[in-house]
């Protein structure tokens, strides 16, 4: 079973490997202890104490913050439960003209704007581009990853988390309560 | 040692609901709960198994030369394979991963519909279906299977499947995107026998040559199918002749069941157990262009969105809930073809050392809604499936992405890749070099760019959703079997996407029309967007542009050869295309919504500008290496604009050096100051969500395909109706 050092895996992750070293890598069976190191360069990476669960994007992270699960920005914002789409908490700009398409699609590249509308969702706090999402008017946005968190520790990693909490989406919760 | 099914002195129907039954018991298929052969012996397990794989590559190589076509000798698009008396694939070649699942399964309905009693099976029989209502994908595609005897006893089978130029449809060539209904869909073969001891009836050849516009080359293809197979059965048996009949069949379905434990073990050790969703979108424009029928005169949104259950015993379940409805075109795909589709899928994603059947075993697909794009017959049994791959590859596209997210959380960083790429396929008929009547597919759409990985660009030309041995065939043999000149075949810059990471790109073939005196250029359908983007916007990346056609008809490209002026070798700027600003011509158009069919034919000296698209990019384009956009630049491969606009990397070019420096002061600068802008002009999420509520209740700025999407959706999969109301905060009884 293959092994690598952190240190490897760092240029892994940053794109510094020769793209032979990476195809062994790929070729190879997977090192078990992967997890743990990603954890461990990530956590090294971010300024803000609380222990990362699990990465969703490179710059997204589920944290366990005293008794709750949240979603946090590489940055420190931190966006809510992770059980609720964090793009609720996110700022969104929406490019839904052919004058706002145009500043990335132009002449024979840019969609119709009748058609679909392009939304970017931002970090409140640091201004990164979390997402994009090329939807017509009408779709909901993705909530692209639930993690059953408790499974995920208990039974596939074998140590549970301290806590247990309901595995569900609880995204329709939020929406009822903006609408009352 | 023998393995735990009994298959002596058993009918193939039996041993199918033994089969059905053991997986069902045991959780292992064939009841293998250990892998004696592979545990006993484990270096001549694998060595046979790579005997069998060098068995099926020498079948795909001796059936595409045997073949004559330019899909099967130039592009390789076809493939062979090995599989068990019930059907399940054990191994396969190089060539088109989609079918094997495709060829079990049309085995399998063989063996179902009771084939063994009436036509019977012998040894030299040639079975053959390509029609979608008996598990065929779309009339292209010719699934074949020939039993393979030993002594008495029908121990395996061989298949061979190859995409052959004319299927007979409607319209000529192979993408059949324009078929009404299924009438229209070309040349059925349904679930015949087509030949006995090892020879095609004369009937089959009669009707290729009076139902099919290239009888020579779509019989080619079939002398090459059973060429393939014959290959790969007569070297099978030399294989049990070796190593024992027991012992052949018992690696043979170790093999399944051991690629099935591959996929169940992949996803729990390199993925999370929970819900994966990823919606996509796919348009087929066709209002106003010429079309077969008067109800096609409409334009189609598909709705293709992709739900992930992975259980916790790491069991993956897919769904299709919020499929839009079945179109009058050939965009629509039967269930057991998509499950093929997404075995086909599997193989690029998860991996295999031994890619055949069994992960098939590892999941599930819920049953697609019934009337929907995929699964239309319920509703229109003549629903056509001339190109049923189009709305299914834009499916898989999503397959990429959501489990590349699923390995990023693990840390298999280099295990991630974004979207797809497109496929927009190009066809001529017409009159050739030859003074003969010639209608065919170029290959140019088998090598679009890779998507981006979680640590690098994605390869450029090199790769293709359908087949993982892309290749674009010789630009040269394509011209000697159409009358086409090319004028360019270049690397599409900034085609990939933009992100941290881009996919790679794509290309543009740029064709001149000679030595014909006419032809019609059919820009195809086989999964490809012109009006919107795909949804791909993986981790703040902005997806591919759509794919827009150029043609230009009555040039005045003769003068300018004659005054040795400048042609048109590449798309150009996206405003100013070259088409406009290089060439006169009666006709020109330089940004045509695909897919379309010229409506006249093009002639001596006319141009077509087909582009090929790039994969998808991945993470926040602000964040790409500057020194990967300088290099970018000065391959040619970005446009300065996108440097400064999307990336945010201020460079100039030094006219001594003829390249690209970047200034990192002043980029860093620019990146703040988009950074700033963004959270400038943005709005918190809550504040647009009730804007944009009071806009999709009045439909405002929707077009009537996207309209005619969202009620088919919500009535074809009332939960999803639901879900999507609940979300806006709708009525209940609200409709679009």
């Amino acid at each position: 079973m293959a092994e690598y050092d952190i240190a490897e895996l760092e240029r892994l992750v940053d794109g510094q490997l020769p793209w032979p070293r990476v195809q062994e890598i790929m070729k190879a069976p997977k090192d078990v202890d992967r997890f743990d190191k990603w954890l461990q360069i990530l956590q090294r990476r971010v300024s803000w104490p609380e222990p990362i669960l699990l990465p969703l994007t490179p710059n997204l992270f589920i944290v366990q913050k005293g008794g709750e699960r949240i979603v946090k920005c590489r940055c420190g914002h931190e966006f809510g439960d992770y059980r609720v789409n964090w793009k609720l908490y996110a700022s969104i700009y929406v490019r839904d003209s052919a004058e706002a398409l145009g500043e990335v699609y132009r002449g024979n590249e840019q969609p119709d704007p009748a058609w679909m509308q392009l939304r970017e969702y931002y970090c409140p706090g640091c201004g990164s581009q979390l997402e994009v999402e090329a939807m017509p008017r009408g779709a909901p946005p993705d909530f692209e990853l639930l993690p059953d968190l408790d499974t995920f520790y208990r039974d596939w990693l074998g140590r549970p988390l301290p806590d247990r909490q309901e595995f569900v989406d609880k995204t329709p919760d939020v929406i009822r309560e903006w609408s009352t | 040692m023998s393995a735990m099914l009994t298959t002596e002195r058993t009918t193939l129907q039996d041993q199918v609901a033994e089969t059905d039954r053991l997986l069902r018991d045991t959780g292992h298929l064939f009841g293998l709960e250990e892998l004696l052969r592979k545990q006993d012996d484990p270096g001549t397990y694998e060595a046979v198994w790579h005997i069998l794989l060098n068995i099926c590559n020498t079948a795909w190589a001796v059936g595409c030369r045997v073949s004559s076509s330019a899909i099967a000798v130039e592009g390789g698009d076809a493939l062979w394979g090995l599989h068990l008396p019930t059907g399940e694939a054990v191994c396969t070649s190089k060539g088109i991963t989609a079918h094997p699942g495709l060829l079990s399964l049309f085995i399998r309905s063989l063996i179902e519909a009771g084939y063994e009693d009436v036509p019977g099976i012998k040894h030299g029989d040639v079975f053959e279906n390509n029609d979608s209502h008996y598990g065929g994908i779309h009339p292209a595609d010719f699934d074949a299977a020939i039993p393979i005897y030993y002594g008495d006893e029908l121990v395996a089978w061989a298949s061979g499947v190859s995409h052959v130029m004319d299927s007979g449809a409607i319209m000529p060539g192979s993408i059949g995107f324009m078929n009404p209904d299924s009438f229209a869909d070309g040349m059925p073969v349904t679930m015949e026998k087509v030949g006995e001891n090892d020879k095609l009836h004369p009937w089959y050849e009669m009707r290729v040559r009076s139902r099919t516009r290239m009888p020579d080359w779509v019989m080619g293809d079939a002398r090459g199918r059973l060429a393939g197979m014959i290959t790969i059965r007569d070297r099978v048996i030399q294989l049990i002749d070796r190593y024992g009949l027991d012992y052949v069949k018992d690696v043979m379905r170790e093999y399944v069941e051991d690629s099935r434990r591959y996929a169940v073990r992949r996803v729990k050790t390199q993925a999370v157990p929970g819900r994966i969703r990823k919606s996509n979108f796919k348009d087929l424009a066709m209002a106003g262009k010429r079309v077969i029928m008067p109800q096609q005169n409409i334009d189609c949104l598909f709705n293709l969105p992709l739900e992930i259950n992975v259980s916790p015993e790491a069991r993956v379940s897919f769904s299709l809930r919020g499929a839009s409805g079945w179109v009058p075109f050939g965009q629509n795909i039967t269930p057991p073809a998509i499950v093929s589709a997404l075995l086909n899928c599997y193989s690029h994603i998860v991996g295999f050392d031994m890619f055949n059947w069994g992960a098939i075993a590892a999941w599930n697909l819920e049953t697609p809604p019934p009337g929907s794009w995929a699964n239309p017959h319920s509703a229109n049994y003549y629903a056509a499936s001339g190109v049923a791959w189009a709305p299914a590859v834009m499916w898989m596209s999503s397959l990429y992405e959501t489990f590349g997210r699923a390995y990023y959380t693990r840390g298999y960083i280099e295990e991630v890749a974004a979207g797809a790429a497109t496929t927009l396929t190009a066809e001529f008929s017409g009159i050739g070099q030859y003074e003969m009547y010639v209608a065919g597919l170029t290959l140019e759409q088998a090598s679009n760019g890779a998507p981006a990985r979680g640590m690098a660009d994605g390869e450029t030309s090199a790769w293709c959703i359908y087949t993982p041995n892309a290749d674009f065939g010789n630009a040269e043999v394509t011209e000697l079997y159409y009358p086409i000149l090319y004028l360019g075949r270049n690397i599409q810059p900034d085609s990939g996407g933009y992100g941290t990471y881009r996919g790679g790109l794509g290309h543009t073939a740029v064709w001149m029309i000679k030595n014909s005196p006419g032809v019609e250029y059919q820009c195809g359908c086989a999964g490809m967007r012109s009006k919107v983007v795909a949804n791909h916007g993986m981790f703040g990346a902005y997806p591919t542009w759509p794919d827009r056609g150029s043609y230009a008809a009555g040039t005045n490209v003769k003068t300018l050869i004659d005054a040795q002026q400048p042609l048109v070798h590449e798309r150009g700027d996206p405003v100013t295309p070259d088409l406009a600003k290089n060439i006169e011509a009666e006709v020109l158009e330089t940004n045509l919504i695909a897919p379309f069919v010229t409506p006249q034919q093009l002639h001596e000296y006319d141009l077509v500008i087909h582009p090929i698209s790039g994969a998808q990019a991945l993470g926040d384009p602000i964040e790409r290496d500057p020194a990967l956009v300088r290099d970018d630049l000065n391959r040619g491969w970005t446009r300065e604009w996108v440097a400064a606009n999307v990336h945010g990397v201020i460079a100039t070019y030094d006219d001594a050096t003829k390249e690209w420096s970047v200034d990192e002061a002043a980029t860093e600068r620019r990146r703040g100051e988009v950074r700033e802008a963004r959270k400038q002009r943005a709005v918190p999420f809550r504040d647009w969500w009730q804007q944009e509520r009071q806009r999709v209740m009045a439909k405002e700025n929707m077009a009537d395909a996207v309209l005619t999407m969202w009620r088919s959706s919500m009535e074809l999969s009332p939960d999803y109706g639901s879900e999507l109301r609940a979300f806006w905060q709708l009525p209940e009884d609200f409709t679009f």
